[in-house]
C-alpha cells in the first residue's frame, strides 16, 4: 500500500486568511478570539473565532459570481485554492478521475438562517439558496467550478468532521481509488450553532481556556483548510510537508452530547492511531488536542491521554487562537500538526492558568522550537464520534 | 468483494416483516410516507426523543444486530433530521435568539442516526455518516468496499435514510423538484410532466467479504457528478467493461426513473444501452424520489435475488422476468448526481 504525503495546504481561520499568517500569528501567541464583527446574532456580544474579511470581500477576491454561493462555499474555496496552488497540481491532474474531493461541513449554508427560514417555511417564493443550504453545497459548488472527475464525498460527524475526512481521502488512496485526494472542512459562524451551543450552555464568555481548571466554555468559530494528500510514486522530487503515517475513529457509545467520563471514544481513536506506528504511543511527540475549553472535554480528553500514555507527551490547543470551528477543526488542526513538523516547532496553547485539579496536566504555554518526530491532532464530536490522526516528520 | 448477509428496509411499501412486494400501497399528495412499525425494540422514553430519520434507522438496524456485533457503522444521509433543524432553527426566529431548548439541535446533526445506533447496541467501533446529498449512500458503500478490502475477516453495516419533513419539502418543490399538479403513485409514470414525487426510508445492510450464506454479491460501484446524458452513457459502457464478464450480461435493470421529464433522457439512454435483452423495473412508485432512494433499490434488488424473481408491478418491460442472475441499478438525483450499482446472486 502506498505511502501519503501532504504535498500542499489553504487555510482561512480568524488568526489568518492564509497558512503563512496562521503559522504568524500562531508563533507570535496572537488569539483571533474577539466580539464579531460581520456575523450578526442576538449572542453578537460572545466573543467568536470570526474570520476578519466579509462575505463580499470574499466575493470579490475570489471571483465567486455564481448564483446561490454562500460564505460557507467562499471560505472552502478560498483555502482549496491555496492548497492547488501551494502543491502545484495541474488542471490535467486536478480534473483527473483519480483526484478525489472529500469535504466536511456541519453547517453548509444553514449560515443564511433567515433565508433558510423563509424558504423552509414557504415564507417566499424561493431565495437564489435553494440548493445551498445542506453541507453537501460546498463540495458539489467547488465539484462544478473546477469541473472535479474523480470521486467526490462530503462527511459529517459533528466536530470529528474533517478529521474524517482526512481519513477517508487517505483510504481511498490507500485502496487505489484514487492517486490523490483534496482533504478538509469548512463551517462559517451561524445563528443556528451558536444558539445550538449556547442552549447546552457551554459557550464561554470569555476567550475559551483550554484545560485549565477554571475553563468554562468553547468559543465558537469559522473557518476552512484544506490538504492535498499524494503517493509516494507520485512525488517526482516535489516538495513534501509531513507524511500522514496513522489515523483511528471510533464511537464513545455513551451520550448524544457529551464524552464518557473515562473517555473510551477519545481513548480507543487514540490508540487505533498509535497503532499504526511501529512503536506506538512511545513515539508522539506532541498532540494537538481537541481541547474546546468545556468542562467535560478538556477533563475526559486528559484522562484520555493519562490512560493512553501514562505519562502523555507536550501537548496544546489551539482553539484559544482559532475558536472551535466545528467542520472545519480537525483540519484546521491537522495543518497546525503539519507546520509543528515541517518547522520543528510547538505553538503555544493560550490563556491556561492553572491544571485541572482531577488529571493535574499543563499544556505546552510557550512557542519553542522542538525536535518532532510524530504528531498527533484529536478531534471528538457530539454523537460520540472520536477521530486521531498522526502526522509524521519526512 | 462485498456480500450482503442480510437488510432491512423501513419504506412506503410493505416492506418489514411480513414483506410484500407484489402489492403497491397507493399514497397520494406527492408524499409517500414510510410505514412504521410500533418499534417494540426501542425503550419508549428514547423513541420519544428521536426525530423519524432516527427513529427509522434505529428500527431497521437494530433487528440486525441482534445476532451480529459490526466492526463498524457507516451511514449514508443526506439530511439526517431535517424536521428537527428546522423545529430548532424556527424556535430561533420566533423566539428572537430567546432561551431555547437543545434537544431538536442535539437530534438534527445527520451523525445523531450512526451514534444513536452505537450508543443502543454498545458499539464503539469505526463510526461515519456520509452526507453527499444524491450519494451520500454510495459513499457509504464505498467506503464499506475498502474496509473489507483491508479487513477481509470483519463485518459492517451500511445503511442510507432520508426522511420526508415539511421543511425539505418546501425547499425542494420552490426549486421545482416536486410535481405542480397532484399525483398518485401508481400513475408516477405517466405524467410526462416535470418535477417527481417525495418518498422517505431507512434501508439497513450487514455486509461481509465472504460469500457463504450470503444473500447477494455487490460487485462495482461508480459515481458521477455530470448533467450530460452521453457522460452518463460513457460511465455506464466503463462501468459494463470493468465489472462484467466477456459474454455476460444484465437481467435486470433497476432504473431510477421518477416521473420527471427533465430526467427521462438519462434512464432512455441506458435502457438503449443495455439493449432488449435486458428487462427494465422501476422502483421510484414504491419509495418516492429521496437523496438516498438508491439504498431502497439495493434492498429490492436483494429481495428480487432472494425470490428469484421479479414482480410484475415494477417491471416497465418486458412484462414478466425471471431466472435473474445480475442486476444493475442506475440512479441520478437531481439530474447532476448519478450512480451504478451492480449486483448478482
Amino acid at each position: 500500500m502506498s505511502r501519503i504525503f501532504v504535498t500542499g495546504m489553504g487555510m482561512v481561520s480568524a488568526i489568518g486568511n492564509s497558512i503563512a499568517d496562521n503559522r504568524h500569528a500562531l508563533m507570535q501567541g496572537t488569539s483571533g478570539i474577539s466580539k464579531p464583527q460581520f456575523f450578526s446574532s442576538k449572542y453578537s456580544d460572545i466573543p467568536m473565532g470570526e474570520v476578519k474579511t466579509d462575505t463580499e470581500s470574499l466575493r470579490e477576491e475570489l471571483g465567486a459570481w455564481e448564483q446561490g454561493v454562500t460564505r460557507t462555499m467562499l471560505l472552502a474555496l478560498k483555502a482549496f485554492k491555496e492548497a492547488i496552488e501551494d502543491a502545484e497540481i495541474s488542471f490535467s491532474s486536478l480534473t483527473d478521475e483519480t483526484t478525489s474531493l472529500v469535504n466536511a461541513s456541519t453547517v453548509g449554508g444553514m449560515c443564511l438562517t433567515d433565508e433558510l427560514y423563509n424558504d423552509a417555511n414557504k415564507h417566499s417564493n424561493g431565495s437564489e439558496f435553494l440548493a445551498s443550504y445542506d453541507t453537501a453545497s460546498v463540495s458539489l459548488y467547488l465539484q462544478a467550478r473546477y469541473g472535479l472527475k474523480g470521486i467526490i464525498n462530503t462527511i459529517n460527524t459533528a466536530c470529528s468532521s474533517s478529521a474524517n475526512a482526512i481519513l477517508y481521502g487517505a483510504r481511498l488512496i490507500k485502496s487505489g481509488i484514487a492517486r490523490r485526494a483534496i482533504v478538509g472542512g469548512v463551517d462559517s459562524l451561524a445563528k443556528f450553532t451558536v444558539n445550538g451551543f449556547n442552549a447546552l450552555h457551554i459557550l464561554s464568555s470569555g476567550i475559551c481556556s483550554p484545560f485549565d481548571e477554571q475553563r468554562n466554555g468553547l468559543n465558537l468559530g469559522e473557518g476552512a483548510a484544506f490538504l492535498i494528500l499524494e503517493r509516494e510514486e507520485d512525488l517526482h522530487g516535489k516538495k513534501v510537508y509531513a507524511e500522514l503515517t496513522g489515523y483511528g475513529n471510533a464511537n464513545d457509545a455513551y451520550h448524544p452530547s457529551s464524552l464518557s467520563p473515562n473517555g473510551d471514544g477519545p481513548y480507543l481513536a487514540m490508540k487505533k492511531a498509535v497503532d499504526c506506528l511501529p512503536a506506538g504511543a512511545s513515539m508522539i511527540d506532541l498532540i494537538n488536542a481537541h481541547g474546546t475549553g468545556t468542562e467535560n472535554n478538556d477533563e475526559v480528553e486528559s484522562r484520555a491521554m493519562l490512560r493512553l500514555f501514562k505519562s502523555p507527551p507536550a501537548f496544546v490547543s489551539t482553539k484559544a487562537a482559532t475558536g472551535h470551528t466545528l467542520g472545519a477543526a480537525g483540519a484546521i488542526e491537522a495543518a497546525y500538526a503539519v507546520l509543528n513538523l515541517h518547522h520543528q516547532e510547538v505553538y503555544a496553547s493560550l490563556n491556561f492558568k492553572q491544571p485541572i485539579s482531577s488529571t493535574g496536566l499543563t499544556p505546552v504555554l510557550n512557542y519553542e522550537k522542538a525536535a518532532l518526530k510524530n504528531v498527533m491532532s484529536n478531534s471528538f464530536g457530539f454523537g460520540g464520534n472520536c477521530t486521531s490522526l498522526i502526522f509524521s516528520k519526512v | 468483494m462485498l456480500y450482503i448477509h442480510d437488510t432491512t428496509c423501513i419504506s412506503p411499501q410493505q416492506t418489514l416483516g411480513d414483506i410484500d412486494i407484489k402489492h403497491l400501497k397507493s399514497a397520494d399528495g406527492n408524499k409517500m410516507m414510510a410505514l412504521e412499525p410500533s418499534y417494540q425494540n426501542i425503550p419508549t422514553p428514547v423513541l420519544r426523543r428521536m426525530g423519524k430519520a432516527v427513529r427509522m434507522s434505529v428500527g431497521a438496524a437494530m433487528p440486525l444486530l441482534q445476532h451480529f456485533k459490526p466492526d463498524g457503522l457507516i451511514i449514508g444521509t443526506a439530511n439526517g433530521g431535517m424536521e428537527d433543524c428546522i423545529k430548532f432553527l424556527n424556535q430561533i426566529i420566533v423566539y428572537e435568539e430567546g432561551m431555547l431548548t437543545p434537544g431538536n439541535f442535539v437530534q438534527s446533526t445527520p451523525n445523531a442516526i450512526a451514534s444513536q445506533i452505537s450508543l443502543l447496541s454498545a458499539n464503539t467501533a469505526y463510526n461515519i455518516t456520509h452526507v453527499h446529498r444524491g450519494l451520500a449512500f454510495e459513499n457509504a458503500i464505498l467506503d464499506a468496499i475498502m474496509l473489507l478490502k483491508e479487513y477481509p475477516d470483519r463485518g459492517f453495516l451500511v445503511g442510507g435514510v432520508d426522511e420526508i419533513s415539511s421543511y425539505n419539502y418546501n425547499i425542494d418543490n420552490l426549486e421545482g423538484w416536486y410535481k405542480k399538479e397532484t399525483v398518485n403513485n401508481t400513475s408516477l409514470y405517466l405524467t410526462g410532466s416535470p418535477g417527481t414525487i417525495a418518498g422517505e426510508g431507512a434501508a439497513m445492510f450487514l455486509v461481509k467479504a465472504t460469500s457463504a450464506g450470503a444473500i447477494a454479491r455487490l460487485r462495482g460501484i461508480a459515481m458521477l457528478h455530470t448533467t450530460d446524458e452521453n457522460q452518463v452513457l460513457a460511465g455506464l459502457e466503463a462501468f459494463s467493461n470493468k465489472y462484467l464478464l466477456p459474454g455476460e450480461r444484465i437481467d435486470l435493470l433497476l432504473s431510477g426513473e421518477n416521473g420527471d421529464s427533465r430526467h427521462l433522457k438519462f434512464y432512455e439512454i441506458c435502457e438503449g444501452f443495455l439493449g432488449s435483452k435486458t428487462a427494465v423495473g422501476r422502483f421510484k412508485h414504491m419509495s418516492g424520489e429521496y437523496p438516498t432512494a438508491s439504498a431502497f433499490a439495493v434492498w429490492l434488488a436483494c429481495t428480487i435475488i432472494q425470490k428469484k424473481s421479479a414482480p410484475a408491478q415494477i417491471l416497465k418491460s418486458p412484462p414478466t422476468a425471471s431466472a435473474i442472475t445480475n442486476i444493475l441499478i442506475y440512479n441520478n438525483f437531481k439530474g447532476n448526481q448519478h450512480s451504478f450499482i451492480l449486483l448478482s446472486c
